[in-house]
């Protein structure tokens, strides 16, 4: 089940927004339009950097997500993974999933050790 | 004597029909055998032993285990008598437990990763055979990969803790594996920081990588191919199936390798990497790669690494 029509996609805590296209996923249509404000790693369910809450709206599951990064529970209050999820309507979603400050991270993407 | 290379690797997959498709048409790899459980057995031609990879029903991805090959049997003995005096509990699994394996020795490195080693794996031959062989096969599907080659494994770093198991996985392999380390990325005051080590057993540059991260993980399983043009053709393949790639075919400086990232359907990470590099003996000086110029080790040309290689992983 996909939308028939295209839908905005709000993310409020850091102003963005874009249009998901028909049958597209919430990270598909973001990666597309070059647009940032959900993390982006391996766009297949694994991972979970991609984690969302919906807060406004509602999606359709597009494939199967890992149970290490949404429980059952929490997918049953919203929550899920950016890359497999279509919206069927507009929605607005909160950013859940990180890029994990790991130490590795620290060194690599910031320029400076922990010291 | 002792541990020869990688055998195989089990990993998790949460749609195995989409995975199958993925690893035989992308990867180039074939079906084996698919056991009463689910679990499905894959060979790249280039292999003489039946299969190299087992993927796993499951509902999250990540590795099983990984498995490495000894040269004789009585070696299994010898490793586990090292490997337990080193402080690891093993276990000895009976022939049988994996299809096609003899008895596999099975303990978790410090970094928490399962590890097996077996001796005996059916014997089926390459898909050129023994014989005048030709260079390469017919009917080679997508990047048409040779062999798995390695892998790297996240482990368990936070300096503020005390706790470095690449270090603790490092010393390990080279006191109770007879691994030898070949190049090492250092970070910190005075480089007192091993933040990642490429280890191997054969003559390669590597056969099974650690690099620090906050909690356990898969970062990516390699599969071989020969040289810089396969990898752009890959890199084709991989457009042409719509396979997310993570980082497009660049060079690495550790090891030399040219290489492209990218995942497979359940978001495991996936390496397609050319070039041997260089002869991997133990008397080869350790290569060290300071934190100045960390980002040029891993991926020399841009000299930095994206946001996704370091902190993606399964
Ligand atoms: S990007 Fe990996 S789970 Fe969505
Ligand atoms: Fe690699």
């Amino acid at each position: 089940m996909t939308a028939a029509t295209p839908c905005s996609v709000q993310l409020p805590q850091t102003g963005e927004s874009y249009v998901c296209a028909q049958g597209e996923t919430l990270l598909q249509g973001m990666i597309k339009l070059g647009r940032r404000g959900i993390p982006v790693g391996c766009v297949n369910g694994g991972c979970g950097v991609c984690k969302v809450k919906v807060r406004q709206g509602s999606v359709a599951a597009v494939g199967a997500i890992s149970r290490q990064h949404v429980t059952a529970e929490e997918e049953a209050c919203g929550v899920t993974l950016a890359c497999r999820a279509a919206p069927l309507s507009d929605v607005e979603l909160e950013v859940i999933g990180k890029m994990q400050r790991g130490f590795f991270y620290s060194i690599t993407c910031s320029g400076s050790a922990p010291r | 004597m002792g541990v020869m290379r990688i055998g195989h690797a089990s990993i998790k997959v949460m749609d195995m029909a989409a995975a199958i498709k993925h690893y035989e048409n992308v990867i180039g790899m074939k079906v084996v055998h698919t056991d009463a459980q689910g679990n499905v057995y894959l060979k790249c031609w280039d292999e003489w032993d039946k299969f190299s990879l087992i993927l796993t029903p499951a509902d999250s991805a990540g590795l099983n285990h990984v498995a490495y090959k000894v040269q004789h049997d009585s070696d299994l003995e010898q490793l586990k008598a090292s490997i337990e005096a080193h402080g690891i509990k093993t276990e000895m699994l009976a022939a049988g437990a994996l299809p096609f394996v003899g008895r596999m020795l099975k303990f978790h490195l410090p970094s928490g990763h399962e590890m097996r080693l077996f001796q005996q794996k059916e014997l089926v031959g390459t898909d050129v055979g023994s014989t005048n062989p030709d260079p390469w096969p017919d009917g080679l599907k997508g990047a048409g990969a040779h062999w798995l080659d390695h892998c790297l494994l996240m482990c368990p770093l936070d300096p503020e803790k005390g706790i470095n198991t690449v270090a603790d996985n490092c010393k390990f392999m080279t006191q109770a594996m007879g691994f030898h380390l070949s190049e090492q990325a250092v970070v910190g005051p005075n480089g007192a920081i091993q933040l990642a080590a490429f280890l191997f057993c054969g003559g390669k540059p590597h056969d099974i990588a650690f690099v620090g991260a906050p909690t356990a993980g898969l970062h990516h399983v390699s599969f071989f191919l020969d040289s810089w043009a396969d990898i752009l053709k890959a890199g084709d393949v991989m457009a042409k199936n719509r396979v997310k790639i993570d980082v497009a075919p660049t060079r690495h400086g550790i090891t030399r390798g040219e290489t492209i990232y990218f995942f497979d359907p359940s978001g495991n990470r996936n390496e397609t990497f050319a070039g041997l590099g260089y002869l991997a003996q133990p008397d080869r000086p350790v290569t060290t790669w300071t934190e100045d110029s960390l980002g040029r080790g891993i991926f020399y040309h841009q000299g930095a690494v994206t946001e996704s290689f370091t902190t993606v992983y399964t």
